[in-house]
């Protein structure tokens, strides 16, 4: 068939030398011609068309970055030239994941492949590892924990490591989920004690992978197991310890909105349901055993040994799953919102946690309190269950998302969670006003326009426009805004400011990426292998992406990909053949693939 | 009332600087955080809108550009980098050309070329006009008084002339500015009273540039450089301009220096040189937001201005130090900066000195118009029963 190839590419960002690979594709076979096109700002219809004619193209390959973007005009130059239209093929670099250490051998491939009318993901597979049957998941947030499951129910092994004391990751920490409403706890709670009972699954919590080695199917890996202090197995939890520890710090399950001692549990479902020391804080430990050291001695069942010491264990396993989440970027940084020096204005996760029925005020929506601290002979303000009810919250949306300083990329959870925050609101405090600054709502979901239509209709004040303000006037928050829809520019009364913060990749994923040679797109990210074909797998053999780890996501979502992710791991399992790397298969080997599919 | 959209018109003020216009998705930062919009006026989000949506024939009708003081709040904040700010700059040049019926203005904004020889051009013809008309009456070894090169009254005349053809067309383009924003852009009644009622508006606005020193409201820093700065350049600049038209003829003459005329001068010069060095420095350092990206016009505005200042200090130290041939000499090469720089006056960034005051004018006047509206609106209760 002859053939054209036509590269429209924007900008070259990922260093891919777009004249060599224009080269190349010359001398493929049936290539008639091979032209790098200009694009601003599209390619002119009436030139395409004559290329095609006097050429007499029968197939045109668009190879570029984002070559769906230029597909509408290559179609009508075809159907003007009267050819056929079926006959243009992408060569997507970006899609095809392009990058990384083999990334011109990956594009030429992309676009070899094109040629010959033969889809990528058909040809590129790199395989047949024997593989190990054990599987090790980083990270146990809702993600980690359904990989898990799914996998250890079908009857292999699972090493599950988190990094903190419990499992249960963000999802642990609401009350409610959208768009249902459903009580998040009542779904997450079964999960995690069948996790913590499994006799499939071996859980390293306080846990840290250090170390990888090995190939696809057999990977040898190292995982530090800080010291819990706390013998998981004697503990009953009866708290007695806590009570005596006089040592108190920001609690991290709290998302710091209250303390907790040295020694605790993250929250009364935990599992492990065990307590746990925190070395960085316990006043035995810093003074390397010369103070306290109280609790050991009140514990009944003698299991405190606050001399612990942290060990290493070393595991081989086949497939390793990546689902380490996310984390809200810093807004103490996006200053125009005050956060920080105005003690109302809140992080969502931080009203996540304040209005969790097991929460510090017991789910009541307050008001901080002004409080005087003795130690530091300072006012603090700190969440009382006795504090006032805000007569008006403001709810703003995409706080550093969407935000070219910030993240430029949309964190998707936000407008569903602030709809959802705007409920809850309206439904636990009478009488409460509620302002919701948005730029585009995106309600994208199953149920998720209906439930936005619903919040409207609840009486929030939904203002299409972002606020960039939070100001303190005469004693008195206000919030000011533009309000496009009724055209005016609005400044309301709050006293309350909750802000969706935007969501970055957990702190380690660089770490990792590092580690296990993983590719980070632009955004820091796990980079997925293929964004359509493959979204679960990665550029290494046997390591896949569950969760928000790879792209923000709600939960449904992530449980999705994560019971995917196991499909994968398991499909390796049953056949005993698991993918390799990408940049194992030779340019030459995905040539020879994909001729023999050609010629089907 | 149809409205007419001009799809391209995103693209032509591309060349007026507005380089990012599409890139805003309507959030509303800006507007939020500009320190000078307000309940009637809003902006800079909704010029950005009718940017978008090629709404020319409204934009035109607008007061808003005119009543931004580009202290740059909004691009700082605008989360897509957007430029609003230079988008009001820009909607601001494309203004001028708009209200300058003759399109001259549109081609010096549009082409830094055809400015640059338009200015030289202008020079060259003023210099030949000098020379021959020194040469041919008068001497070069003196510069004041019998027999002078350039003699006082003749430049006076020559001054007069020149800002007489300036303040035709200037009067012309704010007519035409006058019908767009209060014919063709007010759909509701105004009292022909308000034009008077709000008459001060214009010197209050033309002699201080309070609005400017207003930019910082937001920041709450403690003033503003920028407006004092400027506000020195300007009253130096309108003394410089009432020493040039009315009293020419005691300035010239010599040798020795008359203070109750010369000291108006000096001072003027001070407010000048600084002003045009601030802004011309300020435009390599870019150090405040505004000052980021530098049309071609806005560099001939400061440059052109900053050569008139230093040949006019020049020419009146050689006179004073009896280097007459040199006074002569910088007296014409300054004359011819001079003369282009006042006659590209109606059609250039320049212009402001008139849009600007008479922009706050109209803008008060539409105002009031507006809240008695309003008023008469609210107090009049339609009884139904
Ligand atoms: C305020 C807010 C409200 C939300 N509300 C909803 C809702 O109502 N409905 C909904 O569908 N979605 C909601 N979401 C989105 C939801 O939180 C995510 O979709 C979901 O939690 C993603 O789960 P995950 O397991 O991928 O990540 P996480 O929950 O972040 O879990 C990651 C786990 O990995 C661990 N970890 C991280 N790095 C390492 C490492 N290097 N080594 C070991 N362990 C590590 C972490 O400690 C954590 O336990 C909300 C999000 C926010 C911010
Ligand atoms: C003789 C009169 C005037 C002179 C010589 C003058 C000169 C200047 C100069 C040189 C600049 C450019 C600075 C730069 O390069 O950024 C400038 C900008 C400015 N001027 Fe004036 N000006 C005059 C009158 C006025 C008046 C009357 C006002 C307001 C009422 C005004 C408001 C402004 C503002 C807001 C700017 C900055 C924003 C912009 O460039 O549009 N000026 N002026
Ligand atoms: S801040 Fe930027 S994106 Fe937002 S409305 Fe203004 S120009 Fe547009
Ligand atoms: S530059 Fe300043 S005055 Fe002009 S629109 Fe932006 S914020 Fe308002």
């Amino acid at each position: 068939m002859r053939t054209g190839v036509f590269f429209c590419q924007t900008d070259d960002n990922r260093n891919l030398n777009i004249d060599a690979i224009a080269k190349y594709s010359a001398n493929l076979p049936e290539v008639e011609t091979v032209q790098i096109l200009r694009l601003k700002p599209l390619p002119e219809i009436n030139f395409i068309c004559h290329q095609i004619k006097t050429n007499n193209l029968e197939r045109v390959v668009i190879a570029g970055d984002i070559p769906g973007y230029y597909k509408p005009v290559f179609t009508r130059a075809m159907a003007l030239a009267g050819g056929n239209a079926d006959e243009i093929r992408l060569a997507s670099f970006q899609e095809h994941g392009a990058r990384g250490e083999n990334a011109m051998d990956r594009a030429k491939a992309i676009v070899a492949c094109a040629t010959m009318g033969v889809p990528f993901p058909l040809a590129a597979v790199p395989g047949g590892n024997p593989v190990n049957h054990a599987t090790l998941i980083i990270g146990a947030g809702i993600a980690g924990i359904q990989s898990a499951l799914e996998i250890a129910n079908a009857g292999k092994q699972v090493f599950l490591v988190e990094q903190t004391g419990t499992i249960g990751g963000h999802m642990a920490m609401f009350d409610k989920t959208f768009p249902t409403l459903d009580c998040a706890a009542c779904i997450l709670t079964p999960k995690m004690v069948s996790v913590g009972q499994h006799e499939m699954i071996r859980l390293l919590t306080k846990s840290k992978v250090v170390a990888v080695s090995g190939k696809p199917g057999s990977y040898r890996v190292k995982i530090k197991q800080s010291a819990r202090y706390v013998d998981v197995k004697s503990c009953i939890a009866c708290n007695l310890c806590t009570e005596v520890c006089p040592v108190k710090v920001k609690s991290e399950f709290d998302a710091g909105i209250s303390m907790r001692k040295a020694i605790y549990i993250p929250f009364p479902q935990a599992v492990p349901n065990a307590y746990l020391v925190d070395e960085k804080s316990c006043t035995y430990i810093l003074s390397e055993g010369k103070k306290c050291g109280v609790c050991m001695k009140k514990c009944p069942k003698e299991c405190i040994n606050l001399n612990e010491t942290d060990h290493t264990i070393d595991i081989e396993v086949g497939n390793i799953i990546l689902a380490t989440g996310y984390e809200l970027l810093d807004v103490s940084k996006i200053e125009q919102y005050k956060y920080g020096i105005f003690p109302n204005v809140l992080t969502s996760i931080e009203f996540e946690r304040l209005t969790n029925a097991s929460g510090t005020t017991g789910g009541r929506i307050v008001t901080k309190t002004k409080r005087f601290n003795k130690k530091t002979e300072k006012d603090e303000w700190i969440f009382s269950p006795e504090g006032i009810p805000p007569r008006s919250v403001a709810l703003i949306h995409c706080v550093g998302s969407r935000n070219k300083k910030y993240n430029p990329y949309c964190s998707r959870v936000c407008c569903m969670y602030s709809l959802k925050f705007a409920h809850l609101i309206k439904e636990k405090v009478p009488n409460v006003t509620v302002y919701e600054f948005y730029i585009d709502m995106r309600a994208f979901g199953k149920g998720y326009e209906e439930f936005a239509e619903r919040i409207k209709q609840e009486g929030t004040f939904i203002v299409r426009g972002h606020s960039a303000s939070v100001e303190m006037k005469d004693d008195q928050m206000v919030v000011r805004g533009e309000d496009i829809f009724n055209d005016k520019l609005v400044e309301f009364k709050v006293d309350m400011v909750v802000l969706a913060v935007g969501l970055i990749p957990s702190p380690g994923t660089e770490e990792l990426s590092r580690m296990l040679g993983i590719q980070r797109d632009t955004d820091g990210w796990f980079s997925e292998l293929d964004y359509n074909g493959s979204p679960t797998d990665t550029d290494k053999g046997g390591i896949y992406v569950a969760g928000m780890c790879q792209a923000p996501k709600d939960i449904p979502d992530t449980v999705a990909q994560a019971a995917a992710v196991a499909a994968g791991v398991l499909g390796s399992l049953t056949s005993g053949k698991g993918l390799g790397h990408m940049s194992s298969l030779t340019l030459s080997e995905i040539e020879a693939k994909a001729k023999t599919i050609h010629t089907i | 009332m149809s409205v007419r959209v001009n799809p391209m018109f995103i693209d032509d003020l591309d060349r007026f600087g507005a380089e990012d216009v599409q890139l805003c998705y309507q959030c509303g930062d800006c507007s939020t955080v500009c320190p000078h919009a307000d309940e009637v006026y809003k902006f800079p989000r909704k010029s950005m809108r009718l940017l978008q949506m090629g709404l020319e024939q409204k934009l035109e009708t607008t007061l808003e550009p005119w009543l931004c003081y580009y202290c740059g709040q909004c691009s700082e904040q605008c989360p897509r980098e957007a430029d609003p700010g230079e988008t009001m700059m820009s909607l601001r040049r494309w203004l001028i050309s708009r209200y300058d019926f003759t399109g001259i203005a549109r081609q010096f904004f549009k082409s830094r070329i055809t400015e640059i020889i338009a200015i030289i051009s202008i020079a060259l013809l003023t210099g030949a006009f000098l020379l021959f008309y020194g040469l041919s009456g008068g001497n070069i070894h003196i510069y004041d008084g019998d027999g002078a090169f350039l003699p006082s009254p003749f430049i006076h005349k020559f001054d007069l002339s020149v800002g007489g053809i300036l303040a035709v067309f200037l009067v012309l383009n704010a007519i035409r500015m006058w019908y767009f924003v209060m014919i063709k852009g007010t759909t509701f009644a105004v009292p022909w009273w308000l034009y008077i009622t709000e008459i001060y508006q214009l010197p209050w606005h033309f002699l201080t540039q309070k609005r400017y020193s207003e930019c910082e409201r937001k920041r709450e820093h403690k003033f503003y450089m920028p407006w004092i700065i400027h506000l020195g350049l300007m009253l130096g600049y309108v003394t410089m301009l009432v020493l040039v038209m009315v009293f020419i003829e005691q300035l010239q003459a010599g040798p020795e220096i008359r203070w109750q005329v010369h000291i108006f001068g000096y001072l003027a010069t001070i407010g000048l040189i600084t002003g045009t060095v601030y802004f011309i420095r300020s435009r390599f350092k870019k150090h405040y937001i505004q000052y980021k990206k530098s049309h071609g016009t806005d560099w001939v505005f400061v440059v052109l201005l900053f050569i008139i200042v230093l040949t006019g200090i020049a020419q009146h130290i050689f006179h004073r130090t009896g280097l007459y041939e040199w006074a002569n000499i910088t007296y014409v090469i300054h004359l011819m900066s001079v003369v282009p720089w006042l006659l590209r006056m109606p059609f250039s960034k320049w212009s402001h000195l008139i849009y600007r005051p008479l922009a706050m004018y109209l803008a008060a006047i539409r105002r009031d118009a507006l809240v008695r509206q309003v008023t008469i609106i609210n107090s009049n209760p339609v009884v139904v029963k």
